[in-house]
């Protein structure tokens, strides 16, 4: 290179730093990020991470994961039995016309308990609750559309309430409950006037954020609280937790549930005996749903089949509000949101109402639990008396 | 494809770039292509649409030029009919065209509440992406054409890639032909044209993404609370954010729109002037969605006769302006309602205390500030029992209990305080004005590369956030 040309690269560069460090971050960023923001090997470090843990949730998510048909590659790659009935499920895949998260109601439960079942057998060693967790959550099947999507994919059911036998509750069940959530569960705090309970949530919150060291708002004061410490200082009697809306274009949902996952088992480590409801992620309305983005119902359907299998009926609960606000296609219906996603205030009562039908009392309490309730309960009258 | 999306950050513009800096002789052919591809990616049918109307367009602007070759009797007079007969159709078609994607609803909806349900059939057509920016700036180039003040007709692709052109197809600025005429015969892309243009695209994306998304969910959550009960503080809160919501989104997408053409080597228009600082309404119209505000004046007002033919037919001129402003931005009649509300605070000032307020140096300021959240509010808000409830609100009457009090008002100051505090200052010509000074010292270049990460961040990791005007 003479000096010449020398001169002028050098002047080109001179020219345009700024254009050389987009480009040279955005190479940097490449090589560590994917396309949703995820480091690149979250995956692996997130189950190593449970099993450092100790609770053992990496093998528990693995067979969730299987059960739900997520892990398809995966088993197939292993050449694991596991794979020709994921093949199976994969050729239901077929393409249809259907609308996104339209329940068609083609209860094809037979088929999902024989799956469960063979399933069960095969990973025997993964629980020792399986047995329990198997009748907890029942799933009503559709047929799934194809999406070609990094986020998620379409899970092809749609999950009903916990079984359970429920009891009405009053206001006073919420005096030793939580809420953890995003901006929907911050709509709960504002207007379903559950005074009694803590309220921890911010706009855009979500589970990957949720025990981080960032914090979350709490609504009574105001001020950001570290849930790590909350979670282990004040002692509750039941946990609500309605997180997915902000993960929708983060991870996947494999991801999404390997992280709730490692959520609620530590929630039990730090309270033992709470009750915790998983809570489904409102649908979107028909306005706001967008098959191009990952912002639809779809997804969401997606992250809330996932959760709903953490429900085992025991301890852990699945919620599912959406038939309160939905229309019969599975859009939450546009009289009711001003936006497409909150609900206007005034529609909070129904929600509330639908709460109060959920309440677990909790009388044949399983023996390893039963010991810590009462502890439990004094100390969520001291954590709650040292905060007022 | 949205600007502020992954796929076209990272996908779709640098390999755009790439190609079009590779292909010098063929730029505008690479750019049309580049920009079907960027429409059809979102909209993979109306971009026959697209196609469509500007092959028509194209066909009729020929048909005005066109001159028979044999020698005819009285030819220039049966050229100048021909002229007038072409732009006509063309006019038509292009606004029938937007009529019945746009407006059609709309207007069956309102006879059949008149006449009675079913007298005329509903389409529920989804309205094709950027139709009125596209339809307007089509319709510039036939009455241009028409009128002569273009002087040499563009080629095909040179007319297609003027329409389609990705910058500015989806939401403006309005580009008018003889703006861009000379850059589409032949441009030249320096590398500080690149800088340049990348360093304003990245401003506008964090006007975009950092101002106003952030701005706009305070709007949403007042809103959520339900138009009718809320405290007036809170209301005025609200109509303060949806102001900048919708200032900084346009905006942000107009600043984007100009660096895209600066890095493709045009120079497009500049839509926005800080227009809240305006000390009137009509100075305000003035510098707010410039090139629109030009449309009209340029192909309504003045062919009507502007202001020169008396003052009865000015107030007449005026309101039909106005009302066809408020029509532009949506089929639904609070719109109608907004663009009367211009009508008449505007002629007021015209007529009678509009000298004294842009003379005044506090009281003017007052007087827009008051009153452009007020207009906003109505242009938000479509369903006309909520409009009246929040406009209620806004003077302190409300019908039911207050839901959104006090409480909830010191707790969106504190978590929006810094938010509106910057809003503020970007609604002043100061960060411009900083902007123009350092745009090439090192801090500068190291601040617009946090705004670039930090909106990137933003994007990867929120929702997905539409442009407002997108649908326009």
């Amino acid at each position: 290179m003479n000096g010449n040309k020398m001169r002028t690269f050098l002047e080109i560069i001179y020219n345009c730093p700024f254009i050389l460090l987009v480009i040279f971050t955005s190479i940097a960023f490449s090589l560590f990020f994917d396309e949703s923001g995820v480091r690149k090997n979250e995956h692996n470090m997130a189950v190593s991470q449970m099993m450092e843990d100790g609770v053992n949730a990496g093998a528990e998510a693995e067979s969730l994961l299987k059960k739900s048909g997520m892990l398809l590659e995966k088993n197939q790659n292993n050449g694991d039995e596991g794979g020709e009935k994921a093949e199976g499920t994969a050729a239901q895949e077929e393409k249809t016309n259907q609308n996104a998260g339209a329940r068609k109601e083609k209860n094809d439960k037979k088929k999902d308990d024989s799956e469960q079942k063979a399933d069960i057998e095969k990973n025997g060693n993964a629980g020792k609750t399986r047995e329990t967790e198997k009748r907890a959550t029942e799933f009503v099947e559709y047929e799934p559309i194809a999406t070609n999507s990094r986020y998620y994919s379409d899970a092809g059911k749609v999950a009903l309430t916990t079984v359970y036998d429920y009891v009405k509750e009053n206001e006073s069940y919420f005096n030793d409950a939580a809420f953890l959530g995003d901006s929907r569960t911050l709509g709960i705090s504002d207007y379903a006037g559950l005074s009694g309970a803590d309220f921890f949530c911010d706009n855009g919150m979500t589970i990957y954020k949720l025990l981080g060291d960032d914090g979350v708002t709490y609504q009574k004061t105001g001020e950001k609280v570290d849930m790590k410490e909350i979670l282990q200082e004040k002692h509750y009697g039941k946990i609500y937790i309605m997180l997915g809306m902000n993960e929708l274009g983060y991870g996947d949902t494999p991801m999404y549930l390997k992280q709730y996952l490692k959520v609620i088992r530590q929630i039990q480590e730090w309270q033992p005996g709470v009750i915790i409801y998983v809570m489904a992620n409102l649908h979107v309305s028909q306005e706001k749903n967008n098959m191009e983005t990952e912002f639809n119902n779809i997804n969401i359907n997606d992250k809330n089949v996932a959760s709903a299998r953490l429900a085992n009926g025991r301890d852990v609960f699945y919620l599912d509000c959406n038939p309160l606000f939905t229309d019969e296609e599975g859009y939450l219906q546009a009289e009711l949101t001003f936006d497409g996603v909150h609900l206007y205030a005034q529609h909070y009562d129904k929600w509330r109402d639908f709460l109060f039908e959920h309440g677990v009392e909790k009388d044949e309490q399983p023996g390893s639990l039963a010991e810590t309730d009462g502890q439990a309960e004094g100390v969520t009258k001291t954590g709650e008396s040292g905060d007022s | 494809m949205l600007f502020s999306s992954v796929g076209f950050l990272f996908r779709f513009l640098p390999i755009f770039i790439i190609i079009y800096l590779a292909l010098p002789k063929y730029r505008n052919i690479v750019l049309l292509i580049g920009s079907l591809i960027f429409y059809g990616v979102g909209e993979p049918y109306f971009v026959l649409l697209l196609l469509l109307s500007v092959i028509m367009n194209y066909g009729f602007s020929r048909y005005m030029f066109w001159e028979p070759r044999s020698p005819q009797l009285n030819r220039k007079k049966k050229a100048a009919k021909r002229r007038k007969r072409a732009l006509i159709l063309a006019v038509a078609l292009d606004l029938s065209v937007l009529f019945v994607f746009k407006y059609w609803d709309f207007a069956a909806g309102s006879v059949n509440s008149l006449v009675g349900k079913g007298f005329l059939p509903l389409l529920s057509l989804a309205l094709p992406l950027g139709i009125s920016f596209y339809t307007f700036q089509m319709i510039s180039y036939q009455i241009d054409c028409y009128r002569g003040t273009i002087e040499k007709r563009a080629g095909w692709i040179s007319f297609a890639t003027y329409v389609c052109m990705f910058p500015q197809l989806i939401a403006g600025p309005i580009v008018r032909y003889s703006e861009v005429a000379d850059r589409m015969a032949s441009r030249r892309v320096r590398i500080r044209d690149l800088e340049n243009g990348l360093k304003l695209f990245t401003l506008g994306l964090g006007l975009k993404v950092l101002l106003a998304n952030q701005i706009g969910t305070l709007w949403n959550l007042i809103m959520t609370a339900g138009a009718g009960r809320l405290h007036a503080l809170v209301a005025w809160l609200g109509a303060f954010a949806y102001s900048f919501q919708i200032y900084f989104d346009f905006w942000g997408y107009s600043v984007m729109a100009m660096g895209l053409g600066k890095m493709l080597g045009f120079s497009i228009p500049r839509n926005f002037n800080h227009p809240y600082t305006s000390r009137s309404l009509s100075e305000f119209w003035r510098r707010w969605h410039m090139t629109l505000g030009s449309w009209f004046k340029e192909y309504v007002y003045i062919p009507l006769g502007g202001s020169r033919k008396g003052s009865g037919r000015t107030v007449c001129n005026l309101f039909v302006v106005w009302a066809l402003t408020g029509l532009w931005h949506g089929a639904a009649w609070n719109f109608v309602l907004w663009g009367i509300v211009f009508f008449v605070l505007i002629s007021l000032e015209k007529r009678t205390f509009g000298k004294r307020l842009e003379q005044s140096l506090v009281l003017g300021h007052i007087y827009t500030v008051l009153l452009i959240p007020v207009t906003w509010v109505i242009f938000a808000i479509t369903d006309m029992g909520q409009l009246g409830g929040y406009l209620g609100n806004l003077v302190g009457y409300h019908k039911e209990d207050i839901l959104v009090g006090v409480t909830q008002l010191i707790r969106y100051l504190k978590e929006y305080g810094v938010l509106l505090i910057a809003c503020v200052i970007f609604a002043t010509p100061l960060p411009a004005k900083a902007y123009w000074k350092w745009k090439d010292r090192w801090f500068m270049v190291l601040f617009l590369l946090g705004v670039f990460w930090w909106s990137v961040r933003e994007i990867v990791l929120g929702s997905n956030n539409p442009f407002l005007y997108f649908r326009f």
